[in-house]
């Protein structure tokens, strides 16, 4: 029972789907069905976000209470998930006028304040920190070990000069033809050939995979088989 | 452990190090550099220049706030160029973190700059959840998808949304994403709606999306900070990319110089190792 | 007189619609002019289409026709793939060494196949940690993936008779910004060091913040993605990385059950097919012929 009615909803969701790519889904029962799984599914994927907020904050205030190495933090992360929820979800009729708009997620709100100087700075010195971890990585790990690395290396080089202004003008100096080059037979060229047969392959995987799942031969995804 | 056995396994913190100073010099000594133009960005700009004036164009902001600084230049670049040729915009998100806002921000920001006006100029239609579902909806109906604007009011009540029901009465999408979204765009707006779809990607996304320019179902293409820096060349509103340039151009330089220490010391280390 | 062209309005159906682009005409003009039509309904099946529908068919076929052969006990060769053969080395290396295996089935939606790819071959994971006796740590990043990953770690866990040792925090859900994901992970590898770390599923630009910290922090690290864009990072920080269809071959791999292999074989066979048609193509396109060809595989 437990194997069989998923596998079921998962057959008949994905014939649904199959079958209104092949049908004209205006005003009849094909496009009917599919739009009311695909509401379904961003209904369901809504209400999932309880069991989210219910882990972490399960998971951290187990932390603290235990007062596991760095309970500090943990405390901080479910402080820091009411401070977004909380004035997100009061409504501005319950607050004064004056203070209204601190409320809900509108230009001005707590939840908007918290967002763009909190949030957003973080976010993006987490992205920063990418720079560094290239140039780490690819110390580490960009060595001429064999002729293939040997090809990678000189092409990865020649690209990374090509894509600013100052490596252009170098190569310029050595040939005027080859910023061009490069992008003529390398980026539209060799790496477009290999992006194709690395999306075909993993679209015909992905193919095959989906296949096996509305089949119901492949339910290793609920744990089974 | 010799010279080159240390060298080869240097700290990684030193890599560090030397990349923070790398970063932070160019803010010091600023210096402009000459933009050359990729073909796929000068295709998007001649795509962009060749639609009739006053029509309309979809500009999306699929964009985290982490990824704006390369992202951001774009959209700026962009809707000078939209703009400034009296194109209607219509923007949107699928991006919940930060898409709406950020669409806001910038698109006003432009629009003050050249006289637009809200609701008859432009329109920013914010963030709705599902984006395969929004996608293939706004190719039947936007006002199905959204029935309002960011800000809540109804589309009926905006006069630029009254001849603008679905993809059919768009002339071109302008594509800005961080992300795997661009994939649908192509795949679902540009296949089954048949609308010329032109991106501004990231760096690391560029050089897959050169596939799909190859195969004619984009209609040009913006790789990273340079593309952004190449649109605002060919807008001619040199801002934040152009001068990004001079930090970039070093670090890329910085990056091949420590590739080949890295090279050496494993080449000489290897040797001295064969040697003994 | 004004010949409104009749569009089909997406709120009524078809007879209705063409009422209604009559009535336009008349009250437009007064009169209805005889070579104005009603909007003739158009079929419901998609004509235009059936390239796409003759493809799904032959790819069926050949799926089924091998996973058929492999149920009657017909031997199917699948490579080895090194990356996969790791994971059980990797564990016990964890288990030797007292210290956890920490698994990320990618960060999108549990709508996504490569996340399904990703808890499928978590269930994999789940059993060897279980037989083990390993700790397995498992982040996630949406609420539906946390769901599914529990159910799938449960089961692992309940079919290796090791009921008693599971935890339901073992899948957590950390956060759902992508690089608050990131450094949640990062903190659970410099504070936990697992001794291995395995990344399976669709990934962006945290890989490389991801993968590298692992990497500093001394694990074994297994990497799987199907995003082409993402695999340089994974190759230079990863002991071991899974490219494209690779990760969804993952699951059929470990299992070694015949019916799954069976499924690759006949993707395979598609692939051979559609290699021949790249060919074809190529060859017609040299000779200026090919623009019938083409608008055999144009889906409109």
């Amino acid at each position: 029972m437990r194997t069989t009615v998923p596998v079921a909803i998962a057959f008949v969701s994905g014939i649904i789907m199959l079958v209104s790519f092949f049908f004209r889904t205006e005003d009849n029962v094909f496009g009917d069905a599919s739009q009311q799984l695909l509401i379904w599914s961003s209904i369901i994927g809504g209400f999932s976000f309880l069991l989210g907020a219910i882990s972490i904050v399960r998971v951290n205030w187990r932390n603290v209470r235990l007062k596991k190495s760095g309970w500090g933090y943990n405390l901080l992360t479910v402080l820091a998930v009411f401070a977004m929820l909380v004035p997100a979800l009061i409504k501005k009729g319950w607050l004064p006028e004056s203070m209204a708009h601190l409320a809900g997620r509108d230009a001005g709100s707590i939840y908007d304040w918290i967002f763009i100087y909190v949030a957003t700075p973080m976010s993006q010195t987490m992205f920063a920190v990418l720079a560094f971890y290239i140039a780490s990585a690819a110390y580490r790990a960009f060595r001429a070990r064999s002729a293939e690395a040997t090809l990678l290396l000189i092409t990865a080089s020649l690209v990374m000069l090509w894509r600013v202004p100052m490596g252009e003008a170098l190569l310029n100096s050595i040939h005027p033809g080859l910023p061009g080059w490069i992008n003529t037979y390398v980026m539209s060229g060799i790496n477009l050939s290999v992006q194709r047969g690395i999306l075909l392959g993993a679209a015909l995987g992905a193919a095959s995979f989906s296949l096996r799942i509305l089949l119901g031969i492949e339910r290793t995804y609920m744990g089974r088989g | 452990m010799s010279f080159w056995d240390r060298i080869s396994r240097l700290d990684r913190r030193w890599i560090y190090l030397l990349v923070w100073l790398t970063v932070i010099t160019p803010l010091f000594l600023p210096a402009t550099f000459p933009i050359s133009v990729t073909p796929e960005a000068r295709q998007l700009y001649d795509a962009v220049q060749a639609l009739p004036d006053s029509c309309v164009v979809l500009l999306t902001f699929d964009t985290y706030p982490n990824a704006l600084a390369e992202t951001e230049p774009m959209a700026r670049a962009a809707l000078h160029h939209l703009f400034r040729k009296h194109i209607r915009v219509v923007t949107l998100t699928t991006i919940p973190l930060g898409g709406p806002s950020i669409a806001e921000r910038v698109t006003r920001e432009l629009a003050a700059t050249y006289r637009k006006t809200y609701g008859v100029d432009f329109v920013n239609l914010g963030y709705k959840p599902n984006y395969v579902s929004v996608l293939k909806g706004l190719g039947t109906s936007i006002e199905s998808i959204y029935p309002t604007d960011n800000s809540g009011t109804p589309l009926a009540q905006l006069p630029l949304m009254q001849n603008v029901k679905s993809y059919s009465d768009m002339k071109f999408i302008f594509v800005v994403t961080d992300n795997g979204i661009i994939d649908y765009w192509i795949s679902i707006v540009n296949a089954q709606f048949k609308i010329p779809v032109g991106a501004g990607v990231t760096a690391v996304m560029a050089p897959k999306q050169y596939a799909y320019v190859g195969s004619g179902q984009m209609t040009g293409l913006l790789g990273g900070m340079k593309g952004a820096a190449e649109y605002e060349e060919l807008v001619d509103k040199h801002a934040l990319a152009t001068r990004g340039m001079g930090i970039q151009s070093l670090i890329h330089i910085l990056l091949i110089v420590l590739i080949g220490i890295g090279n050496l010391a494993y080449f000489m280390g290897r040797r001295k190792r064969g040697a003994a | 007189m004004a010949t409104p062209r009749a569009k089909r309005d997406p709120i009524l159906p078809a007879w209705r619609t063409a009422l209604y682009a009559l009535a336009l005409m008349a009250v437009d003009a007064g009169v209805v002019a005889a070579q104005d039509q009603p909007a003739t309904a158009e079929p419901l099946f998609r004509v235009d289409r059936i390239n796409a529908l003759i493809a799904i068919l032959v790819f069926g076929t050949a799926v089924t026709l091998y996973t058929r052969w492999a149920k009657q006990g017909k031997p199917l060769y699948i490579r080895k793939l090194a990356g996969l053969d790791a994971i059980e080395e990797a564990v016990g290396r964890a288990t030797e060494m007292g210290k956890p295996v920490l698994f990320i089935p990618g960060l999108q939606e549990l709508d996504e196949i490569e996340t399904i790819a990703g808890v499928s071959i978590l269930g994999r994971v789940a059993r060897i940690t279980a037989q083990y006796e390993t700790p397995l740590i498992v982040p996630v990043r949406y609420p539906l993936v946390l769901a599914a990953g529990q159910e799938v770690v449960e089961q692992a866990y309940r079919e290796m008779g090791r009921s008693d040792a599971y935890n339901k925090d073992t899948v957590r859900y950390v956060a759902g910004d992508q690089m608050a994901f990131a450094a949640t992970v990062n903190g659970m590898l410099m504070r936990e060091k697992p001794a291995a770390n395995i990344y399976m599923g669709a990934f962006f630009a945290e890989s490389l913040v991801i993968a590298e910290t692992g990497n500093a922090a001394g694990s074994i690290q297994i990497a799987g993605t199907a995003r082409p864009e993402q695999l340089p990072f994974f190759i230079a920080a990863c002991d071991y990385t899974l490219m494209g269809e690779e990760l969804y071959a993952a699951s059929a791999y470990l299992s070694h059950e015949p019916m799954l292999l069976g499924g690759l074989k006949g993707q395979d066979l598609f692939k051979i097919l559609l290699v021949l048609v790249i060919i074809v193509g190529i060859v017609l396109m040299m000779f200026g012929a090919a623009d019938t060809f083409l608008s055999w595989f144009t889906i409109t």
